[in-house]
């Protein structure tokens, strides 16, 4: 009886140890495999996010602008003499956040763009809001822009985008446009009255109405066409957007 | 002399609960899973948008505020499908509950600051349009369930139709495995005491 008892405890032992082996294996493999899913996932929100860096690197301005035309209606062309196609409508906002961001991320790939004569840039400023304080804002900044001389036109534009206010607060105070200008290299007297006076508040209001009724924009601000189509996120991705247009200059 | 069996019996569960639970955690997997998806789906095309957004919060310096924007919805596809295939269950739960509380303090923040800001939630963020009022009650509200699903997930991972019980990787063992263990030692470690 005792033997068999022996013999029973041993061969518990065996089967324990057995066991035991058993289960440190699987947890070795189980560490692989759960390493390796991490190092995996890790590496793809990496990948994801590198990506997405580059997809917003910006290019650098160059030095030149290409000629700047003020419309009469409040459209403003940037094109070299003699290029009518494709051109880029850009309908922006001066109080809206995403334009800043489009500014901020594409505008220098617009700007290189026109100088190249690859493309007939076309911003057409509007008013997207409907209450205050960021209608009354992005009015007083509006009119002010139609102020600007065309020599100066586009460093103001760039300027009033770098010190859109807080949507929360009343900004874009006419001091303050007035001595944008300044900053920016305006010295035509006659600035001052302009943008103090709001005198193209209205023409300015007329415009933004036209354009929206005209159902051009889908989506809000910016809303950005090349060639008469709408772009969407590739206006944000500047390499994107300079092969759409290399591509629609063909 | 009187034996008695130990005074704290394990829980008895009916099998009806213990067939239902997993499932449970499979359906939190997937709802959790569907806004992660969704949510960085629609803001991965436009990572200067998704930037703008969580700017738009005004809570992170701008360095941070443009790697959190540009790594933001990678993070959240990745943990989504991790989510749904069941990997790593439990870390992709953490990831989703953490991210959620994240998202309920910018957003019960923004609130008390009056920022006047889409939550950006699930793309295009930043900026309402004119007229629209930021309805920042209800966004807590569905964040903090998620949440609550996310804190599911992460104490009772990972649920049937995953791939981590597939590959051995589920934290808990099954009950039939502790069953197995239970009746090897029952005879050595008898689960009772002398009461004299």
């Amino acid at each position: 009886m005792g033997g068999k008892a022996t013999r029973d405890t041993g061969a518990r032992d065996r089967i324990k140890a057995q066991r035991e082996a058993d289960r440190k294996r699987e947890q070795r493999k189980r560490m692989a495999t759960f390493a390796t899913v991490a190092v995996v996932a890790v590496a793809a929100v990496g990948a994801g996010w590198w990506y997405a860096a580059q997809q917003s690197q910006s290019e650098t301005a160059s030095e030149k602008t290409a000629p700047i035309t003020v419309q009469s209606d409040g459209a403003v062309v940037m094109a070299n003499a003699g290029v009518q196609s494709p051109v880029l409508d850009i309908y922006e906002d001066f109080q809206c956040p995403a334009c800043q961001s489009l500014e901020t991320t594409s505008g220098s790939t617009i700007k290189n763009l026109a100088v190249e004569g690859k493309v007939k840039v076309v911003f057409h400023p509007i008013t997207i809001f409907g209450d205050d304080p960021t209608k009354s804002n992005s009015v007083r900044a509006g009119a002010a822009s139609r102020c600007a001389p065309s020599g100066q036109w586009l460093a103001y534009h760039d300027k009033l985008f770098a010190e859109q206010p807080n949507e929360a607060v009343e900004g874009f105070k006419t001091p303050d446009l007035v001595s944008w200008g300044k900053d920016v290299g305006i010295t035509d007297p006659a600035f001052e009255k302009c943008v103090t006076s709001q005198q193209y508040a209205q023409a300015h209001q007329a415009y933004s109405k036209k354009v929206l009724d005209s159902n051009v924009i889908k989506q809000g601000t910016p809303t950005v066409l090349l060639g008469g189509k709408e772009l969407g996120n590739v206006a944000f991705q500047p390499s994107d957007l300079r092969q759409a247009v290399l591509d629609a200059a063909k | 002399m009187v034996l008695v069996t130990s005074d704290q019996p394990a829980p008895v569960r009916s099998p009806w609960v213990n067939m239902a639970l997993p499932w449970v955690t499979t359906v939190a997997r997937l709802v959790v899973a569907g806004v992660l998806i969704v949510a960085g789906w629609l803001k991965i095309g436009n990572p200067a948008l998704s930037v703008r957004a969580v700017e738009a919060y005004e809570l992170l310096p701008g360095q941070v505020a443009t790697a959190v924007g540009h790594g933001l919805p990678i993070l959240e596809i990745v943990v989504g499908v991790l989510l749904v295939v069941g990997l790593l269950t439990r870390a992709a739960g953490v990831v989703s509950a953490l991210l959620m509380l994240a998202f309920v303090i910018g957003i019960a923040s923004a609130w008390a600051r009056g920022l006047r800001i889409d939550c950006g939630c699930f793309g295009g963020g930043g900026q309402l349009a004119a007229g629209q009022e930021p309805e920042y009650f209800w966004e807590i509200v569905r964040d903090f369930g998620i949440f609550l699903l996310a804190a599911w997930v992460v104490w009772r991972p990972p649920g049937r139709l995953a791939l981590d019980s597939a590959l051995g990787l589920a934290p808990d063992r099954e009950p039939y495995d502790r069953y197995d263990d239970d009746e090897l030692d029952a005879d050595e470690a008898p689960d009772t005491k002398e009461n004299g």
